[in-house]
Parts: structure tokens; C-alpha cells; sequence
């Protein structure tokens, strides 16, 4: 048995046997995880449901499409910060990235992997969302687009928190952004009744322009994307990424 | 013999003075192919600083390192194609099986599927994980993981294998056969460097012996010419005697008979 000259696998190659990889390991709690996300985004369209009785139309349609964005957000800047987290607390992503593995290629497998996760919450948040408030879909195309760029902006800045801040820092990190999306974000209701500060710093970060990408290709009839929440999410979501690529490539 | 990895000048301080730690403190270390060096030190002497700046997960404050002719602080992308590594930690792997994980990496690191599959059945026999090979890696000892881990490694070695702490967990028959494993990884050329607590496995499997203290070094031999130059009984009364008979020193003399 000789030694191997190293030369590494292409990267399409390396990005299927890390998503292999990725995916046997999480496949214990794969179902589980899946079955969280369904129940987080069906149950964010009941419990405002209940919260809110019978919404006039327009308050119906930012409940129905919001629990989508809630379930692509969550994924990204909550069980991504975690699960990123411990594998920095047991060693196992140092090792990682001792692989000759480019760090685009890692973070892709990941986000991927995050992305798929996500999306059955996300569709059934949406059926769940249009049955109970009675509200009329009209898909655009770009929703797969829309729906892709939310999860890997989310992601991305999850990750990035995950790899730059101390590993119990970014759990509580992501804990705290729970209550900020779900309550304080112009998800599922609209920015103007949020109070002007926060109306205004939303207009910044990265949750609103997500929520109204959402919801321009769910309900694309209704809805048209804001030119100022598309440069916002293209400027987060390159931003996003160089962080966590740049967060990948740090060195101690 | 070509020399594969070069370290030279090695400086890292983590934290500011006076409160910081001075990891690594002008560290020089040289390992030719067909070598395995034994790097040992008590716990916090700077061994896995000087490794994760090999393996470019550290930048140094000073210093240079050059791995098979590539500047390994300048081109850390480009040098860990040349290092397969055993980490300290544990490789996640929760859910592969032993032989998947082995399969895997070796293809990550450019193996074609059916070098990979040769490759990886020899070591899983010679490393006797047979009855381990097709189980779940939550439902195996962590000796067997640790061994499974080393395979990882050793499934398309660069032209440096790291092991750090490579037996830790690992019963007493099957520390023997990795031993010969890493004599063999050798023999076909890789450069070795194995990081380690215990003495006697140092004695048993190196070439050389680097042994490291407050980030220094403070002997690069032979065990045999450093046993001789002591006039000492053993390895370990030579190591005890170089970083001295203090709390480091019976700390790691209880984890070797540990």
C-alpha cells in the first residue's frame, strides 16, 4: 500500500460526499429535526391565530405567509448558531477544516443541509397558513429563488455568529433571536406598527426584506418586492457570506 | 532524506502580556520522510498550539513552517493537502458507520473509490475493527473510535501525518497494532509526527523524541542517545528529569500509568 499523492476530489465531488456525510450524521435526528421545523411553522400561524381572532385581509395574508419566512429564519439564525456551536465545543469543526476541502465548498454542504431541513416547515406553514385565514396563493417563479436566498442570507449570518463568537455566547445569541424574530420583526404583521426606532433599524437588517421576499412570490398578486428591501437582502446576503467563509478561514 | 516538514523560529502567544501565554517560544523542528518524531510535553507545554499552526487552524506570531517545500503559514489552503490529520477531539461521526467514515475521507482527499475501498478494508483488519466496521459510531467503544479515527487519517495519508494523542482510549492489543500501522505509514514515506502523553508509546514507536516545555524545546533525539546521554534507566526518567519534578511532571507521569 503506497502513500496517495493528495490531490483533492473536484469540488462538485467534495460537495456531495460532505453532503453524505453531513447527512448520515444528522440522520438520527433528521426526522426530528424536520418534524420541529413542520410543528414551529404550523403552530406560528395558529397561535396568532388564536392571538389575533379573525384578521382583516391584509393582517390574514401577513399571518399566512410569515410562518414561512419564520421557519427559513430560524433555521439559519438559530439551530445553525447551535449546532455550529457545539461541533466548535467538541473539537469536531476544527478537524473539519483540517480537510483539503474548500471553505465555499464546506459552507455550501452545510447550507444546503440547512435548507433542506427547512423546507417542508416551510411549505406546510404555507398550506397551513392559506387554509386557516382562507387566504388565495398566487406562487411567483421566483419563489424558489426567494425562498433559497433567505435560507443561505439566514444561514451564512448564523454561521458566521457561530464561528466568531465564544460557543456559549452564540447559543444565548441565538436564543435571543428567537423572541426578536417571532415578536419584534415585521414578519407577520406589518413594520408600521412596530415603534419608529425599531421600524426604522428594520429597514437595515436583514429579517424585513426577507419576510417581503417571502411574501412577494407567495402572494406575488398582492405583493411586489420593495427595490430597497432587494438591495438590502443582496447586500446581507454577500455580506453573509463573505463573513462566514472569511469566519471558516480564520486562523487563532 | 528529504525533509518534510521544517519548523523554524515558531512563536505564538495567546493574550497580551503579562497576563497571556507564550505557547510556542521559538520552537525548531525538523522531520524527515520515513520519520516519526514523537512530540511530548505535560499538558499546556504548547504541543497542540504547534500543531494546529502546522495544520493551519493557529497563524504564528514568528517563525516559519514549511511542509514538503510549501510555506504552510503563507499557503495553508495548499498545505493541508500535504497533512492528514488525527485531532485530539473526537471526528464527528456520530451515525457513520466505521468503514463509511474511513470511505469518505479518503475520497474527500482524492482517492478513487476503488483504492479507497482496498485501502480501507486493510486497515480495518489491520487495526482488527472487523466486528466494529459496519456498526454506528454512537454504538462503539471510544477506543474503537479513537481507532476508527486514526484510520481516517491514515486512509490517504499526506506527506505528513499529525496524530495527536492517536492511542488515547485504545486497548492494549490493538495499541500495538496501530503502532505497527504508523511504522508502516512510514515506511511508505509520510512524514509522522505523533503527539502523545505516553512515554512508553514514544519509545516504543519513534524515531526521534521532541520534548517540549513552556513552549520549548527542550531535547530532540533519539530515545536510545537521550536515555544514554542522561545515564538514565528509561524515557520516562528522562523526561521527568528534563521538565522537572514538579506538578506538570507527576501530572503526566499519572496519566502515562493511567
Amino acid at each position: 500500500m503506497s502513500t496517495l499523492a493528495i490531490h483533492p476530489a473536484p469540488a462538485a465531488r467534495q460537495l456531495g460526499l460532505l453532503l453524505q456525510w453531513q447527512f448520515r450524521r444528522m440522520s438520527q435526528f433528521l426526522p426530528l429535526l424536520v418534524v420541529v421545523q413542520i410543528l414551529l411553522a404550523v403552530t406560528t400561524v395558529l397561535g396568532y391565530g388564536l392571538l389575533v381572532g379573525t384578521p382583516p385581509p391584509e393582517q390574514a395574508l401577513y399571518l399566512a405567509t410569515g410562518a414561512s419566512t419564520v421557519t427559513l429564519v430560524m433555521v439559519g439564525l438559530v439551530m445553525t448558531p447551535q449546532m455550529v456551536a457545539q461541533a466548535r465545543t467538541e473539537g469536531s469543526l476544527d478537524w473539519m477544516r483540517t480537510l483539503p476541502v474548500p471553505r465555499p465548498v464546506f459552507l455550501g454542504a452545510d447550507l444546503a443541509l440547512w435548507t433542506l431541513i427547512a423546507l417542508p416547515g416551510m411549505v406546510l406553514g404555507v398550506v397551513a397558513g392559506a387554509a386557516k385565514f382562507h387566504v388565495h396563493l398566487s406562487l411567483s417563479p421566483w419563489l424558489p429563488v426567494a425562498a433559497i436566498v433567505v435560507s443561505l442570507t439566514a444561514a451564512c449570518v448564523g454561521y458566521a455568529i457561530a464561528c466568531l463568537l465564544p460557543p456559549q455566547v452564540a447559543q444565548l445569541v441565538s436564543q435571543v433571536l428567537v423572541f426578536v424574530v417571532l415578536l419584534f420583526s415585521p414578519v407577520s404583521f406589518p413594520a408600521s406598527r412596530l415603534p419608529g426606532w425599531l421600524e426604522h433599524a428594520h429597514q437595515w437588517l436583514p429579517v424585513q426584506p426577507m419576510a417581503d421576499a417571502m411574501r412577494a412570490t407567495l402572494v406575488s398578486d398582492r405583493f411586489t418586492m420593495p427595490l430597497r428591501s432587494t438591495l438590502v437582502l443582496a447586500a446581507w446576503c454577500v455580506a453573509s457570506l463573505v463573513a462566514a467563509t472569511w469566519s471558516l478561514r480564520k486562523r487563532a | 532524506m528529504d525533509e518534510v516538514l521544517v519548523i523554524e523560529g515558531l512563536r505564538k502567544r495567546y493574550g497580551a502580556p503579562p497576563k497571556g501565554v507564550q505557547a510556542n517560544d521559538g520552537v525548531d523542528l525538523r522531520i524527515g520522510a520515513g520519520q516519526v518524531v514523537g512530540l511530548l510535553g505535560h499538558n499546556g507545554a504548547g504541543k497542540t498550539t504547534l500543531v494546529n499552526q502546522v495544520v493551519g487552524l493557529a497563524l504564528p506570531d514568528e517563525g516559519r513552517i514549511t511542509l514538503a517545500g510549501v510555506d504552510a503559514v503563507a499557503r495553508p489552503d495548499e498545505a493541508r493537502r500535504l497533512a492528514s490529520v488525527q485531532a485530539q477531539a473526537n471526528v464527528p461521526i456520530t451515525g457513520l458507520t466505521a468503514r463509511r467514515a474511513i470511505d469518505l475521507v479518503g475520497r474527500l482527499r482524492g482517492g478513487s473509490r476503488a483504492d479507497v475501498r482496498r485501502r480501507t478494508d486493510h486497515l480495518l483488519d489491520a487495526l482488527d475493527l472487523g466486528p466494529w466496521a459496519d456498526v454506528t459510531a454512537q454504538k462503539v467503544s471510544g477506543g474503537v473510535a479513537r481507532l476508527a479515527a486514526f484510520a481516517m487519517a491514515a486512509v490517504a495519508p499526506g506527506a505528513l501525518v499529525v496524530l495527536d494523542e492517536p492511542t488515547n482510549d485504545v486497548d492494549p492489543v490493538r495499541r500495538r497494532l496501530l503502532w505497527a500501522e504508523i511504522r508502516r505509514i512510514a515506511d511508505e514515506g509520510a512524514a509522522v509526527l505523533l503527539v502523545t502523553h505516553n512515554v512508553r508509546e514514544a519509545e516504543t514507536v519513534v524515531d526521534r523524541v521532541t520534548i517540549l516545555d513552556h513552549g520549548r524545546v527542550l531535547a530532540d533525539e533519539t530515545p536510545g542517545d537521550l536515555v544514554a546521554w542522561h545515564g538514565a534507566d528509561s524515557l520516562e526518567d528522562v523526561y521527568i528529569e528534563l521538565v522537572g519534578s514538579g506538578e506538570h511532571a507527576r501530572d503526566a507521569a499519572e496519566e502515562d500509568v493511567a
